[in-house]
C-alpha cells in the first residue's frame, strides 16, 4: 500500500476515535478513490472551493462520509488539529456526516440516507449543461445503494438528458451479496446508455487511468466507474469484522489498527 | 389557477434565463410552445416525482430556480425524505406546485386526495406552504416567493372563491372584518362560504394563504379572547398548533370546520364530499353559534 493510502487511513482512524463513532468499513473501502479524485483528476484545490466552475464531488453513500475529513486535511482544506479536536462535539461543524449548510465551500452535499446524492449530482450536471459550466460532478454511491428506485430514476435523467459531465463511481465492496443478487450491474448500466468502466479500485495508477480515459470521452454518455473495493482494506482485522462497519477504535485498538495500517 | 400557472411559466421560462421548470407528465399542452422551444429548462421528465425532487436540489444548489409540477399527493406524499434531505436540510430553493387539492379529484379514491397535505409540509421546519384562494392570489404569491431561496409548496385548488378575492402577500393574513365575538380564521378556498356566514356577524374574519409560516402577529392582534374559529379545506388540527402557539399561556377556545383525520374511501363529485365532510356554510355557522354561546 501507498504512504499516501496508509497516511489517510491513520487520520480517518484517528478522527472515528475522537469522534467516538464512525463507518471505518465504508470508509477504507472509498479512501483511494476520494484521494484520487482530489488530487489527480478533478479541477478542484482549497483556492477554488467556491469557484463557480470547480468540478464537484457528491458523496452518495453517506456512510463514507468520514472519508472527506483526511482527504481534504491533506489537501491543505482543513486543519488536522481543529477537525480533530472539533469532530462530533455539540456545535462542531464537523461529524460523522456533513452538513453543507455549515460550511462555505468544500462540502458539497448532506449525506446521511441513501438514494440522494445521484440524482442530486445529476441536477448538478444538468444545470452545469444549462449554465455552460465546464464543471464536472464526480458522484461516490455504495453497491447497495442501488437497491433504492431512486438511483435508476437518476440514471434515466442522466441518460436522457446526456450527462456526459457526470461520473458515477460505484464502490463495489460487495455490500449487496447479503441483500438481494443485483445481477451483472456493468450490463444493467449499459442498458441505461452509461459508458462503463471496471477497475481496482485500491489502485491508485489504475485509478487515475480509468477517471481520464472515462472523462476524455464527450459522447453525450454519462460514465459509470464500477471500482473493485474491500470493506475495511487497509486492516486484517477491520475487512475480517463486520463489527467494525459501524465501530470507533478505543485507545487499544487505535494503536492496533494503526499497526496493522503501517504493516501493508 | 392551473391555467394561470402554466400561463405565468410560460412567461417565466421565456424571460429568466436561470429558472427551469419539470412536469411529472401533467400540463404539457398549455405550455407546448415552451417545452419545444426550451426543451434544456421545460421538460417533462417523466414520472418520478422521488429523484426528481434531487435532481431539483441539485440544480438549485447551482443557483437556477426549479419549478416542479405535478399532482399533490406524489408530490408531497411519496417524496417525504427528499423534501426533508435534499430542500429543507440543505436550505435549497426549490418551488413545487401540486394540483389535486384535498378531494379534487374526487372520484379517484384516496390514492389522489391529499387533505393532509398541510399537515405534512409543516412538520419539516424550512418550508413554506401556500394555499391560494384564487388564481390572482397564486400569481401574487408566486411572483413574491418564487426566487427566495427557500422549499416552497403551493397548492393548487379547482374551486376556488368567486365573491370575495382580496389581494394577499405571503405570510400575511388579511383582515376582512372586524368584531367582538370571535375570530374566524378562513384558509384559502374557504373564504366565500365563511364570508356568507359573517359578513352580518359580530365577529372577526382573518383571511390565509400562507399556512407556513403562520402569521401570528395578526391573530394576536385580533384575538378576541382565545375563541377562535378554523375553517380549513385539509385535515382538521393542521393549524391547531399555531394558533395554541399564538396564545401561549393563555386558554383558547377552538372550534373547526375542516376534513377528519380518516381515509376517504367514498367517491362521487366534489360537491357531495364538501357536504359529506361538512365543509360549507351550514357548517360554519352551526360552528360559529356554538363557539359564541359557549
Amino acid at each position: 500500500m501507498l504512504q499516501i493510502s496508509k497516511k489517510l487511513r491513520k487520520c480517518a482512524l484517528y478522527l472515528s476515535h475522537k469522534c467516538r463513532d464512525g463507518n471505518l468499513q465504508s470508509v477504507f473501502s472509498c479512501l483511494d478513490i476520494v484521494w484520487i479524485l482530489y488530487d489527480k483528476i478533478m479541477n478542484w484545490s482549497p483556492e477554488k472551493a467556491q469557484d463557480d466552475d470547480r468540478d464537484f464531488f457528491i458523496i452518495s453513500k453517506g456512510q463514507a462520509t468520514l472519508a472527506l475529513y483526511p482527504v481534504l486535511i491533506e489537501k491543505g482544506y482543513f486543519k488536522m488539529d481543529e477537525v480533530a479536536s472539533q469532530i462530533g462535539q455539540f456545535d462542531s461543524r464537523y461529524c460523522i456526516q456533513t452538513d453543507l449548510t455549515k460550511f462555505k465551500g468544500g462540502i458539497e452535499n448532506n449525506a446521511g440516507s441513501l438514494g440522494h446524492g445521484l440524482p442530486f449530482a445529476a441536477g448538478i450536471a444538468y444545470a452545469n449543461k444549462i449554465k455552460k459550466s465546464p464543471s464536472n460532478v464526480y458522484v461516490l454511491c455504495g453497491d447497495g445503494e442501488f437497491c433504492e428506485g431512486t438511483m435508476w430514476e437518476a440514471c434515466i435523467f442522466a441518460s436522457a438528458k446526456k450527462l456526459d459531465n457526470l461520473c458515477v463511481i460505484i464502490d463495489d465492496n460487495n455490500s449487496v451479496a447479503a441483500m438481494v443478487d443485483m445481477g451483472d450491474m456493468k450490463k444493467k448500466l449499459e442498458a441505461f446508455n452509461f459508458d462503463v468502466f471496471e477497475v481496482d479500485g485500491h489502485n491508485l495508477s489504475k485509478l487515475e487511468d480509468v477517471f481520464k480515459k472515462a472523462m476524455l470521452l464527450s459522447n453525450e454518455k454519462p460514465k459509470a466507474i464500477i471500482a473493485k473495493t474491500l470493506r475495511g482494506f487497509g486492516s486484517k482485522t477491520m475487512a475480517e469484522n463486520d463489527i467494525w462497519f459501524h465501530k470507533a477504535p478505543n485507545e487499544e485498538e487505535l494503536e492496533l489498527l494503526i499497526k496493522e495500517v503501517e504493516s501493508l | 389557477m392551473r391555467r394561470a400557472f402554466l400561463k405565468r411559466v410560460a412567461e417565466m421560462i421565456r424571460d429568466e434565463a436561470d429558472t427551469t421548470f419539470f412536469t411529472v407528465d401533467i400540463g404539457m399542452w398549455a405550455i407546448r410552445d415552451v417545452l419545444a422551444e426550451f426543451p434544456e429548462r421545460c421538460t417533462n421528465v417523466g414520472v418520478y416525482e422521488d429523484g426528481m425532487f434531487s435532481i431539483a436540489a441539485g440544480m438549485a444548489s447551482r443557483g437556477l430556480i426549479p419549478t416542479i409540477f405535478g399532482i399533490q399527493p406524489y408530490l408531497i406524499e411519496r417524496t417525504l425524505e427528499q423534501i426533508k434531505m435534499d430542500l429543507a436540510y440543505q436550505k435549497l430553493g426549490v418551488n413545487v406546485v401540486g394540483t389535486g387539492a384535498a378531494v379534487d379529484y374526487s372520484k379517484y379514491g384516496y390514492s389522489h386526495y391529499c387533505a393532509e397535505d398541510c399537515h405534512i409540509i409543516k412538520a419539516i421546519p424550512g418550508c413554506e406552504f401556500i394555499a391560494p384562494g384564487s388564481k390572482k392570489q397564486f400569481i401574487q404569491l408566486f411572483n413574491e416567493t418564487y426566487r427566495n431561496g427557500h422549499p416552497t409548496f403551493f397548492r393548487i385548488s379547482d374551486h376556488p372563491n368567486i365573491e370575495y378575492d382580496p389581494d394577499v402577500e405571503f405570510g400575511k393574513a388579511v383582515v376582512m372584518q372586524e368584531g367582538s365575538k370571535a375570530t374566524v380564521i378562513a384558509v384559502s378556498i374557504m373564504l366565500d362560504d365563511v364570508m356568507e356566514v359573517c359578513k352580518d356577524e359580530d365577529v372577526t374574519v382573518l383571511y390565509y394563504t400562507t399556512l407556513e409560516p403562520f402569521d401570528n402577529e395578526t391573530l394576536s392582534k385580533y384575538h378576541n379572547n382565545g375563541k377562535i374559529l378554523i375553517v380549513e379545506p385539509e385535515f382538521e388540527g393542521s393549524l391547531s398548533y399555531d394558533v395554541i402557539k399564538t396564545f401561549s399561556g393563555k386558554s383558547v377556545q377552538i372550534e373547526e370546520v375542516a376534513f377528519p383525520r380518516e381515509i376517504f374511501r367514498n367517491y362521487g363529485t366534489y360537491d357531495e364530499k364538501m357536504q359529506h365532510y361538512g365543509l360549507t356554510a351550514v357548517k360554519v355557522l352551526e360552528k360559529l353559534k356554538r363557539l359564541v354561546d359557549n
